[in-house]
């Protein structure tokens, strides 16, 4: 039963997943259509924001494992390290597709080299690759360990930068939904669908960490059995 | 002074996922020649190369003379000696010649000798001006040995030599001459730690190093040799500086990648903007003059490409007196394309972006270099994809240009 643990948890996430995206294209109210050039694009939010929130909390785990191994060489923190990178990779993939598509309905363009916000989380989404390719290529060991850990606690210096980049540079991304004062106010029933996604993509983020951690653990075992059999 | 000159104290490494090293001490003084001769994997090279401060330590620390070399806080100095190094893998760049590589050992060990007699003991002075790539594996390996030992001879003040494997693929003459160096060596007082398979060594060894342990070596049969007086001169500086001129010089590296991506770029802008549309737009036009500076700087230092062949990369690194660049011929490179695209907008040319252009050039080549360095203890540092990583230097570039725009430079 415990070994089911994270699949239940990632099914769960892909369930509220698929829910949020129903609410969001046949039950989310309409948005003025004087307020944005594209209003329907608009519906892409309730994807785009929690996939950005989920996101964030995978870079903070990538963060948190990269700091566990860097400095007291835990097995665990380098668990975490593969597997925020790996799930920051998959969910800055989705923020990203997803904002390309708002931005080039409701902008014209889909990426804007001027926007501080899009190109700080780019080069984050940029980095999980790094280390995600870059692993893959490396046989396991303290050198590959110590020297992506050390790109995980540089590369996070993003996170602050991305998240106050709306607060000091807001050129075109729009401003902060949560937290943003009253500019940022949602109604309702909007603010409902999107705490739902929210809710649905930490579920999924939490699922998808909870296997790769298992999935490394395994790997690492397979690892210490094959080099005991290489000493027989 | 302590006699002391090589010491490590409770000494950990980790290689991979295994454990090589735990908790060793030893210790070389002057005169003893230290012998690592167990069976293979059993971590002779590893001791070499965290005695040269290569490896991060996981326990202990590593004195040179009594002063720290590296702990395991990762704390590192340069040692106030400079020690002579044969790593397993030569640490030669190919393109340079035999000469070049052997006074640049010198030269990091402060001082000179003349070199015409040890090419010709090792059979290796019809090769003196010959590129290190040109040679057999057994000259090359001369060479490394070479680049290893003669620092011992520099100067009066003795010093720490790390060997290893310096005979591999040596003929046997090569290796009676190097037993015989090695009991010179000796006698001047220098601390050697060696590594080798080869029993004929076990001969010229004080000390032998097994399972944690320094047993004096009583099969020891004192060579004695008939040592000519040598004469010694002063050592050149810039060693790093004059290697990076003469391999760009001789490999025209630089301009071959860095230079080709910028005149790409710069043809590319030229053929597909109108000069006349830039005019009015400041902003534009600083982003177009520096693109070329800025795509040659992309291509990053190829000096590091030719830095892994056979781990020149950690022979230099061992020194801790800087590592061969290409900054000087990036800056170059910069300021030409700059220029060439501000002329060929049928603009005004301006010396201050051609300047800027030259930086930009050196300091885009910089941070990628910075980051080849960070992964270059990877298992395959060229697969570690760091241009991945490349579009973070697109925010700073943008912020540049709008800075030039604001301040009318243009």
């Amino acid at each position: 039963m415990g070994n089911r643990l994270a699949e239940s948890i990632l099914l769960l996430g892909f369930v509220g997943i698929g829910a949020t995206l129903y609410l969001a294209f046949l039950k989310a109210p309409s948005v003025s259509i004087n307020a944005f050039e594209s209003p329907d694009a608009q519906r892409i939010f309730y994807w785009h924001v929690p996939a950005a929130w989920a996101a964030f909390i995978a870079f903070g785990i990538l963060f948190v494992g990269s700091g566990l191994w860097f400095f007291n060489r835990s097995a665990l923190g380098w668990r975490m390290h593969v597997a925020g990178a790996e799930a920051g990779l998959a969910t800055g993939l989705m923020t990203i597709w997803s904002g390309m598509v708002w931005g080039s309905a409701e902008w014209g363009v889909p990426w804007d080299w001027t926007d501080v916000r899009l190109n700080t989380f780019g080069l984050l989404t940029f980095l999980a690759l790094f280390l995600v390719l870059g692993r893959q290529a490396q046989p396991d060991g303290v050198e590959t360990r110590d020297t992506f850990s050390t790109f995980g606690l540089f590369g996070f210096v993003l996170v602050p930068v991305t998240y106050v980049a709306t607060r000091l540079w807001q050129i075109r991304h729009p401003g902060p939904v949560v937290g943003g004062g009253e500019s940022g106010s949602l109604n309702g029933e909007m603010a409902v669908i999107l705490f739902i996604g929210a809710i649905s993509f930490t579920i999924f983020i939490i699922g998808h960490v909870l296997m790769s951690m298992r999935i490394t653990s395994l790997e690492q075992r397979l690892e210490s059995l094959q080099e005991a059999m290489d000493k027989v | 002074m302590s006699d002391v000159f090589l010491s490590l104290k409770d000494v950990s490494v980790r290689r991979g996922s295994s454990l090589v090293l735990k908790n060793l001490n030893l210790q070389v003084e002057t005169g003893q020649v230290v012998l690592l001769n167990e069976k293979n994997g059993s971590g002779k090279s590893t001791i070499i190369e965290a005695a040269a401060g290569l490896l991060p330590i996981e326990t202990g620390e590593i004195l040179h003379h009594g002063d720290l070399l590296l702990d395991h806080n990762g704390r590192s100095r340069r040692p106030q000696t400079a020690f002579g190094l044969t790593l397993q893998s030569d640490g030669c760049i190919g393109s340079l010649r035999v000469e070049e590589h052997i006074y640049n050992a010198l030269d990091l060990s402060g001082g000179r000798i003349e070199i015409d007699s040890w090419l010709r003991r090792y059979n290796l002075a019809h090769r003196r001006h010959d590129l290190i790539a040109h040679l057999s594996g057994g000259q090359r390996r001369k060479v490394a040995m070479l680049a290893g030992i003669l620092p011992g001879f520099v100067g009066s003040k003795p010093r720490i030599l790390l060997l290893d494997e310096p005979a591999a693929g040596l003929d046997e003459v090569s290796r009676r001459n190097l037993i015989e160096d090695l009991s010179t060596l000796q006698e001047r007082g220098n601390a050697i730690l060696l590594a080798s398979h080869h029993a004929d060594f076990i001969a010229s060894a004080t000390h032998i190093f097994e399972e944690n342990e320094l047993i004096v070596n009583e099969l020891r049969t004192q060579t004695t040799t008939k040592q000519d007086e040598i004469k010694n001169e002063d050592g050149r500086g810039n060693v790093v500086l004059r290697t990076s001129i003469a391999l760009n010089q001789r490999t025209l590296s630089t301009l071959a990648n860095n230079g080709i991506a910028g005149l790409l770029t710069l043809g590319i802008v030229l053929a597909l903007v109108d000069a006349s549309a830039v005019e009015s737009n400041l902003i534009q036009a600083s982003g177009l003059y520096l693109s070329a500076a800025f795509a040659a700087g992309l291509v990053g230092d190829t000096m590091i490409s030719m830095l892994h062949e056979h781990r020149a990369l950690d022979w230099w690194k061992a020194h801790r007196q800087g590592i061969p660049h290409s900054y000087l011929h990036a800056f170059v490179i910069g300021m030409g394309v700059t220029a060439l695209t501000q002329l060929g907008f049928d603009s005004e040319l301006s010396w201050v972006l051609t300047l800027i252009g030259g930086l930009l050039t050196a300091a885009t080549m910089a941070i990628l270099r910075t980051m080849e360095l960070a992964t270059s203890r990877l298992a395959r540092p060229r697969a570690a994809f760091v241009r991945i990583l490349t579009p973070v230097l697109i925010l700073p570039f943008a912020l540049l240009v709008q800075w030039i725009t604001d301040s009318n430079l243009l």
